[in-house]
């Protein structure tokens, strides 16, 4: 008996292994986990069954961090994976690594092994954001979103509020309504990316020198340098103390989780963020970002794409790479760019995903997805697209570092930006010696 | 008993060599790679890699986060060792007491050593958060805490989940010395003191030494490594840089922030750190301690 278990299981193993040989293997790394890891399964499982001579294998790395350093490790261990989701803070490292070898840009690609999707396929601000200096496409835009405004309508109603605030000024002016009626009126989920990085782009503003790194390699951010971002942080240190604004520390979640549950009327996450509240709050909106109207004088610039774009790495043989052009087909396809954006929340990146939207009207039958597309689709800036700053993960760090002291009135609002601008110099610094 | 010797002179490298090979391996070799890192200013894919002399170092010394980490870690550590030990004591003491059902206060209280840090920062993060979280609310209701903005708070959120697994530790050790002390001593005090306390701390304690001694070096042992599981899934750290400890900052900056050359110079300091505290108290201290 144990003989035949034995052998049953050789024979089984066998089988399993012969199956999945006799097909080119392509691995896939994410960051992402929960349900948005879930869909990247699908849209693999999807691929795999669409054709028998290769198989992507999507392993999930834990967070954009985890997977990033998952990734060097690999690569530096030269066993990576062929395709990496890597982040917005990221980017600009994994550009300066196709010099090295490290990185294939998707335009080479495309050529190379005859991608069928141009990169003029994906919309001018996503694909400049990973792109090179010359304008060269080098990340492939995946899960792009933005930072956008969650609005409560139910509390707005009940304290008398028709429309959704479109300034911070507005916001200003009915905050001590919501205050009062005794709900949290305001709350966000990421200082650095949506209070700095965006703060910036929402207002044209040029974040650091060297024209946000796309002109030259940038040696100093400019956060105590701009009036309007003094001025802003001002207001929001002003807003903690009334109460305007609740701060819960540096977990995304536990910033949600007030506004998820009926507690506050506004809460600034991402544009893929509504999955988890669809069917939870009754009654919510996805809103635009709101601007200071004294800042920019009423008029609305794009905030730059939040969210990672997937990497093509180097160090396979030709096979395998036939294989991840097809699937990069597949996925820029007008077919599953809609899918994901309707499964997600993250913007259609592709012309053909929006004009199939467009179509079959998309957002009349779900609303939740409009505002992202039309936040990201503002024209009118005169500032890149992006910013190329290298060491961008621990300047993120820096400016956290400095906000919380800075809310809890251990250093003033000055001397938290100049903390951070002394910092984030510091790194920029060390990166440009590493270039 | 009889003795057993091998004969071939290579058999007993035979038998060394996968013990040293671990060594080498998981030991020797990163101390290497950290100290090649330290040394060399290279990007995140390892390119671009050249001798850098002390630039590393100037980084981290040029850091005032830095600074805030080492204030940090000496403190935590302090408070921690005294805590854990002092609790551990007591708890020991009382349990050496106890005549019936001893051994099941003993399991009771030695199961939290089992726990990985990072599932006592798990299971911290419920007690002290702001929505369900019990501690939060007693210590709310006691004087408006706040671990999101408040260095004081979130000293305590982190001392009080980077305390409970270890008091176990003590618990065990100090116990076993207790029951190691001989009766015919016990006895002997018993007929020339009568108070409880004094002959504790003049008898008891004393006897106690070598134990302290031991838990004094692993509580600041785990402090200072130990509890990066802990500060991971509870603070990151927060706010600021004020509870980040110098292992989680070295971590920080090497896996997160991707610069393996400031984090291979804080290895570094780290284990210069700990060279002086280890040798501070095998001089300092040992010397006070009477081994029977």
């Amino acid at each position: 008996m144990k003989k035949l278990i034995s052998i049953l299981v050789l024979l089984v193993s066998f089988a399993f292994t012969s199956n999945s040989y006799s097909k080119t293997e392509i691995h896939w790394w994410y960051g992402n986990s929960g349900f948005l890891g879930d869909v990247i399964i699908e849209i693999a499982n999807r691929f795999n069954d669409s054709q028998d001579e290769y198989v992507v294998i999507p392993t999930g790395k834990g967070s954009y961090e985890d997977n990033m350093a998952a990734t060097i490790a690999a690569f530096r261990a030269g066993d990576q994976p062929h395709y990496s989701q890597v982040y917005d803070a990221g980017a600009a490292i994994m550009v300066a690594q196709v010099k090295n070898g490290v990185v294939i840009g998707f335009e080479e690609m495309a050529e190379k092994y005859g991608i069928d999707v141009d990169a003029d396929n994906y919309i001018p601000g996503i694909k400049n954001f990973y792109a090179d200096g010359d304008g060269k496409m080098i990340g492939v835009p995946f899960n792009s979103s933005t930072c956008l405004m969650y609005a409560n309508m139910d509390i707005l109603n009940e304290v008398g509020i028709e429309e959704v605030p479109k300034t911070y000024e507005e916001f200003e002016g009915m905050a001590q309504k919501i205050l009062d009626a005794g709900y949290i009126p305001l709350l966000q989920s990421h200082s650095p990316w949506i209070w700095t990085e965006n703060f910036f782009s929402r207002h044209n503003l040029l974040m650091t020198d060297g024209n946000n790194g796309y002109d030259d390699v940038p040696t100093t951010t400019l956060f105590a340098d701009t009036e309007a971002f003094v001025y802003h942080w001002t207001k929001v240190k002003e807003w903690y103390e009334k109460g305007y604004y609740g701060y819960k520390g540096r977990a995304w979640g536990d910033n949600q989780a007030p506004f998820t549950n009926g507690e506050a009327a506004f809460w600034f996450g991402s544009a893929a963020s509504f999955g988890g509240m669809k069917g939870v709050l009754p009654n919510f909106t996805t809103n635009p970002i709101p601007y200071w109207d004294s800042v920019t004088g009423g008029k609305e610039y794009p905030t730059f794409i939040g969210g990672a774009a997937n990497w093509i790495l180097n160090g396979h043989t030709e096979e395998e790479y036939k294989g991840l052009a097809k699937f990069i087909e597949f996925m820029g396809s007008p077919e599953m760019d809609l899918y994901y954006h309707n499964m997600t929340g993250y913007a259609a990146v592709t012309k053909g995903g929006i004009e199939l939207a467009e179509t079959i009207n998309f957002y009349r039958a779900s609303p939740y997805h409009k505002a992202v597309g039309d936040q990201l689709g503002l024209e009118g800036s005169t500032i890149p697209g992006g910013y190329r700053a290298g060491n961008w993960p621990q300047i993120r760090e820096v400016i956290y570092e400095n906000v919380e002291p800075m809310l809890n009135g251990d250093i003033s609002v000055e001397k938290a930006l100049g903390n951070m601008d002394k910092g984030a110099a510091k790194l920029l610094k060390q990166f440009a010696k590493t270039l | 008993m009889k003795k057993v010797q091998f004969k071939s002179y290579y058999s007993q490298y035979f038998f060394l060599a996968p013990q040293l090979l671990i060594l080498l391996i998981f030991l020797y070799w990163p101390i290497i790679q950290t100290f090649k890192d330290a040394f060399t200013m290279q990007d995140a894919f390892g390119f671009g890699s050249q001798f850098a002399g002390f630039d590393n170092f100037l980084f981290v010394f040029s850091d005032p986060s830095y600074f805030t980490a080492f204030k940090f870690t000496i403190i935590y550590s302090f408070v921690i060792t005294l805590i854990t030990g002092s609790i551990g004591l007591l708890l020991a003491v009382q349990a050496n007491k106890v005549l019936h059902g001893k051994n099941v206060y003993k399991t009771l209280l030695i199961w939290p050593y089992a726990i990985a840090p990072a599932v006592v920062g798990v299971m911290a993060n419920y007690f002290f958060s702001e929505r369900y979280g019990l501690l939060h609310h007693l210590f709310n209701n006691l004087w408006g805490f706040n671990w999101y903005e408040d260095v004081f708070d979130a000293y305590i959120y982190v001392i009080i989940a980077g305390s409970w697994k270890q008091i176990s530790a003590n618990f065990i050790f100090f116990l076993a010395g207790l029951q190691a002390i001989q009766k015919t001593i016990i006895e002997a005090s018993i007929i020339d003191c009568k108070s409880n306390i004094r002959r504790f701390w003049t008898i008891t304690f004393p006897l106690l030494m070598p134990t302290t001694f031991f838990l004094i070096i692993i509580n600041i042992t785990y402090a200072f490594f130990d509890t990066f599981g802990i500060i991971d899934t509870t603070t990151i750290g927060a706010p600021g840089s004020e509870t980040k400890t110098l292992v989680y900052k070295a971590y920080i900056d090497g896996f997160k922030g991707l610069d393996l050359g400031s984090a291979g110079a804080q290895s570094i300091m780290m284990m210069i750190i700990v060279l002086f505290i280890t040798i501070f108290q095998f001089r300092y201290i040992e010397g006070k301690i009477h081994y029977n």
